[in-house]
């Protein structure tokens, strides 16, 4: 089986390795020749020059001492950097290892803690794993900063290996969670006060705090630190490898491929893992150039989160954006970003969608389509039509379609569009021919109409 | 332009017809219903008030005489002079907090000493899972062995209200749609308050306004064949708009009959009021309320403190039932409180409990045979981790609500007969 490289799967990449392309940036991936040399263009992208990126970022002067500038200062970068996988995959541990700011409480913490993800995004998953359990916003999202050596706080422990590492099914104990607890114990903070709002903690080890005693971790018995317990967990194996390498595949496939990945996926990515001492780069690239990752079966299947929506449709119409609008719809779309209520986060899939979740996403894509001002979220319904005949309806209506990847809805989904454009208010038949006071009307109402359609909602 | 539900249901049949291809959900005994029975009480509701995290219940109904409490609580424990007696060994937690003057569980003592709680001690399950997500799936579906897509009150609506039109029958006062209400035949909406729930179109062209809506139903309809993600998320747009036309209604001519506390707890109840106060035929309305995994800091004195959620509970059952009082609409409602688990017994040395297992739950309603159900648990007789040991199954609790308050064949729903528990009144009409 291989991979048949066009303009389609192209898109597809992109939607799922990125946030979604531009007509000119699905047409630039697809000229790479080769879904290999693609594949590299995204996954290699350590050579990809930042310097011109981080100005313009700066010069917006986001306020990062606030929970909503770093919330624009997170979703500029998915929508404009130019290293989309870089940030696709430091959204992917935001949502996985997620923390939260009303527990948290130092915005600081916060950044810091996407800036520590983007930083091992794609390196060896073992040193992130160490860096992330001595991060201060996990150190109190999961309460192990105030762990004693005498009854342990087991927050941490469970979550490490139940939702970060093994997996629930993988068949640790209770006895593993308490002794893992226990070889965790000293991994503390100090200066988080409120003096300065919370934001000066730093991360110690404490020996004072640490329990010296031995512990059996998954079948070791020792006199196990903190990067002992890490190093068991990640390294512990059965007869198909490690069992950390399995969920890392489980997550990455269920998060840019689709549900329910197949053994034989999990397995060929996990044996990437454990042959690439745990590289989680080797393992995205496999991913990518898995025949799988293109069958039809995958493509249009992922239900784009709040932020993927919010990010995806000011790519994808080359709008402009502070991204204010979207920060304040985050809630009521369900993803209050760096905000979560829980320790798992928010679950993915259809579980973002129901009738309050779809009005919120229908208001923000309002927000953009009806905005004929000079700030805030806007696009301009000129500059996507331009070079295109967009004489009739059927021909707008194909153009929209096309630029946000839902030219291949059901034929009475288009003949809806078609009918919009040329419906009286009074719903009788009219004439779309593309006249300036039409273009105003019918253009940006299809657009707001397009991106609340069921398939806008899928990636 | 409004979709009927019962359009929905046309459209369903071929989803349920090609679903029935694939593995379908087997507990043992379980019913799939081919066809709708109509409920037998479509004028009654169910509020469902659900605790994320895993309430403390040992710091919620108090074993205040108990002198191990005093021991394995001596950090957080509630002390004997801040306790609501019940009887002369459980008592509610009637911290003061943040400088406030109320006793944290005073508004469900006064409903207590109205003679319409139902306290359900010890309820859990066997082999009790101390992961938060695998035991709260547990708890939605009814089923430990994960075998169930849908959740048991998603079952209860697929065999008692599929054939009913009201687009309201069901909802989840809620950012999200929570897997209790899962079901095949239903779809349930969601919303947290009336004024965003509805379609925005462009302010410009009012007259645009229907041609929007229109084709915004058009597109989620007549894809319903086959069972994939698209369809998942199509069924949605015309749901919202049916059940927005209803939502926006339930507000004419509301006046608030009860104190609600500030905060989203007390803007959900409220608005359970006033959807039960229009009378649209509310049969299962759900919320939710977080913050309840207190591994550490669990006795801070702030609103985010055990004590202070708890406050926020209390105060919010009690204003609801008080202002159906006040409407002359509680006669026909019943609330159930559930959290994933309970706490560990001793507590952690960062003032806080880990997971535990079972806990006590609370039925309110004019058609409870008040009273305590089971025993103060006993502290010093644990599992092997710590834990409490179960007293009431939890499917005994659902059980004896889908029987006696929603009228349905519990053991249908829950694959086999589980015991009564007894805390309703079987001959409320």
């Amino acid at each position: 089986m291989s991979i048949n490289w066009t303009r389609d799967a192209a898109a597809h990449l992109l939607r799922r390795a990125g946030f979604g392309g531009t007509p000119a940036e699905i047409d630039a991936l697809y000229a790479k020749g080769s879904v290999e040399a693609a594949v590299s263009s995204l996954v290699d992208y350590t050579s990809i020059d930042m310097t011109a990126y981080e100005a313009s970022l700066a010069a917006k002067n986001y306020n990062l001492l606030q929970t909503g500038g770093i919330r624009q200062w997170f979703l500029d970068r998915m929508a404009f950097s130019p290293r989309p996988l870089e940030e696709k995959m430091t959204y992917l541990l935001n949502l996985w290892w997620t923390s939260g700011i009303t527990k948290v409480r130092g915005v600081t913490l916060m950044l810091n803690q996407n800036k520590t993800m983007r930083q091992y995004a794609t390196g060896k998953f073992d040193d992130y794993v160490v860096k992330i359990s001595q991060d201060p916003a996990m150190l109190v999202w999961l309460d192990n900063w105030l762990s004693r050596n005498q009854r342990p706080n087991e927050n941490y422990a469970r979550e490490l290996m139940e939702l970060f590492t093994l997996g629930v099914s993988s068949g640790y104990t209770q006895t593993d969670v308490t002794e893992v607890a226990r070889a965790l114990t000293g991994w503390t903070l100090q200066g988080y006060t409120q003096m300065d709002n919370y934001n000066g903690a730093t991360f110690v080890d404490n020996p004072a705090f640490h329990d010296n005693g031995s512990k059996t971790i998954l079948g070791r018995t020792g006199l196990w630190t903190g990067s002992d317990a890490i190093s068991i967990i990640l390294n512990w194996s059965d007869s198909q490898g490690t069992k950390s390498g399995r969920w890392v595949a489980q997550k990455v496939w269920t998060f840019f491929a689709d549900d329910n990945p197949p053994d034989y996926i999990v397995n060929q990515l996990g044996a990437v893992y454990d042959s690439s001492s745990h590289s989680l780069k080797e393992v995205l690239r496999a991913m990518f150039l898995s025949p799988d990752f293109y069958e039809p079966h995958t493509m249009k299947t992922w239900v784009r989160s709040p932020v993927e929506y919010a990010v995806a449709q000011v790519r994808m119409l080359e709008g402009t954006t502070d991204f204010s609008s979207a920060v304040n719809s985050l809630s009521g779309m369900g993803q209050p970003l760096f905000d979560p209520s829980d320790a798992k986060g928010w679950d993915w899939g259809t579980s973002w969608m129901n009738t309050g979740t779809v009005f919120s996403r229908a208001s923000l894509a309002n927000a953009l389509a009806s905005n004929r001002g000079t700030s805030g979220t806007r696009f301009d319904p000129n500059k996507l039509l331009a070079g295109r005949d967009a004489s009739t309806a059927d021909k707008v209506v194909d153009t929209l379609a096309d630029r946000l990847n839902i030219a291949d809805v059901a034929p009475d989904v288009r003949a809806a569009w078609i009918n919009y454009m040329n419906a009286n208010d009074d719903g009788s038949r009219g004439n779309y021919t593309g006249t300036t006071a039409q273009v105003d009307k019918k253009v940006r109402g299809l657009v707001h109409l397009m991106l609340t359609s069921p398939a806008f909602h899928l990636a | 332009m409004s979709i009927s539900r019962r359009d929905f249901l046309l459209r369903s049949a071929g989803f349920v017809t090609v679903s029935a291809m694939v593995p379908r959900w087997s507990v043992t005994g379980a019913r799939n219903f081919e066809e709708s029975l109509g409920s037998a009480y479509p004028g009654r509701t169910l509020v469902v008030l659900e605790l994320m995290g895993g309430n403390d219940g040992l710091n919620t109904v108090v074993p205040y005489t108990d002198n191990a409490y005093s021991q394995v609580r001596s950090r957080i424990g509630i002390p004997a002079g801040s306790i609501l007696q019940l009887d002369s060994k459980l008592g509610l937690n009637g911290m003061i907090v943040n400088g406030g003057t109320k006793p944290a569980m005073g508004g469900l003592k006064a409903l207590w000493d109205a003679n319409r709680v139902a306290l359900v001690e010890g309820i859990g399950y066997p082999n009790s899972s101390l992961s938060h997500f695998t035991s709260r799936d547990i708890w939605h579906t009814a089923d430990p062995t994960l075998a169930q897509r849908n959740g048991w009150l998603g079952r209860f609506l697929d065999g008692y209200v599929g054939n009913n039109a009201n687009p309201l029958v069901c909802a989840a006062v809620s950012n999200a749609l929570p897997r209790t209400l899962l079901a095949s035949k239903v779809s349930v909406p969601s919303f947290v308050s009336i004024a965003t729930y509805s379609y925005s179109t462009d302010g410009a062209y009012p007259g645009d306004k229907s041609n929007q809506i229109n084709t915004f139903v058009a597109e989620g309809a007549d894809q319903y064949e086959i069972e994939n993600t698209l369809e998942q998320v199509s069924v949605l747009s015309g749901l919202a708009i049916s059940s927005s036309t209803t939502l926006q209604s339930v507000g004419n001519g509301y006046v608030a009959g009860g104190q609600y506390p500030a905060g989203s707890l007390g803007t959900g109840m409220q608005l359970i009021a006033q959807i039960i106060n229009a009378g649209v035929g509310a049969q299962i309305l759900y919320i939710t309320f977080g913050g309840f995994d207190n591994h550490a800091d669990e006795d801070n004195a702030g609103n985010n403190g055990h004590n202070g959620l708890l406050l926020t509970v209390s105060d919010s059952i009690k204003a609801l039932f008080d202002d159906l009082d006040a409407h002359g609409k509680s006669h026909n409602v019943l609330l159930m409180t559930w959290s994933e688990f309970g706490r560990r017994v001793q507590d952690n040395a960062s003032r806080g409990t880990d997971h535990g297992t079972s806990a006590p739950q609370f039925v309110v309603g004019n058609a409870v045979k008040p009273g305590i159900y089971g025993t103060a648990p006993s502290l010093t007789q644990l599992d092997a981790n710590g834990n409490l040991l179960i007293q009431n199954d939890f499917r005994s609790y659902y059980g004896t609500i889908l029987s006696d308050w929603l009228g349905a064949d519990s053991s249908a729903i829950l694959g086999q007969a589980w015991p009564n528990v007894g805390f309703l009144n079987k001959s409320y009409v």
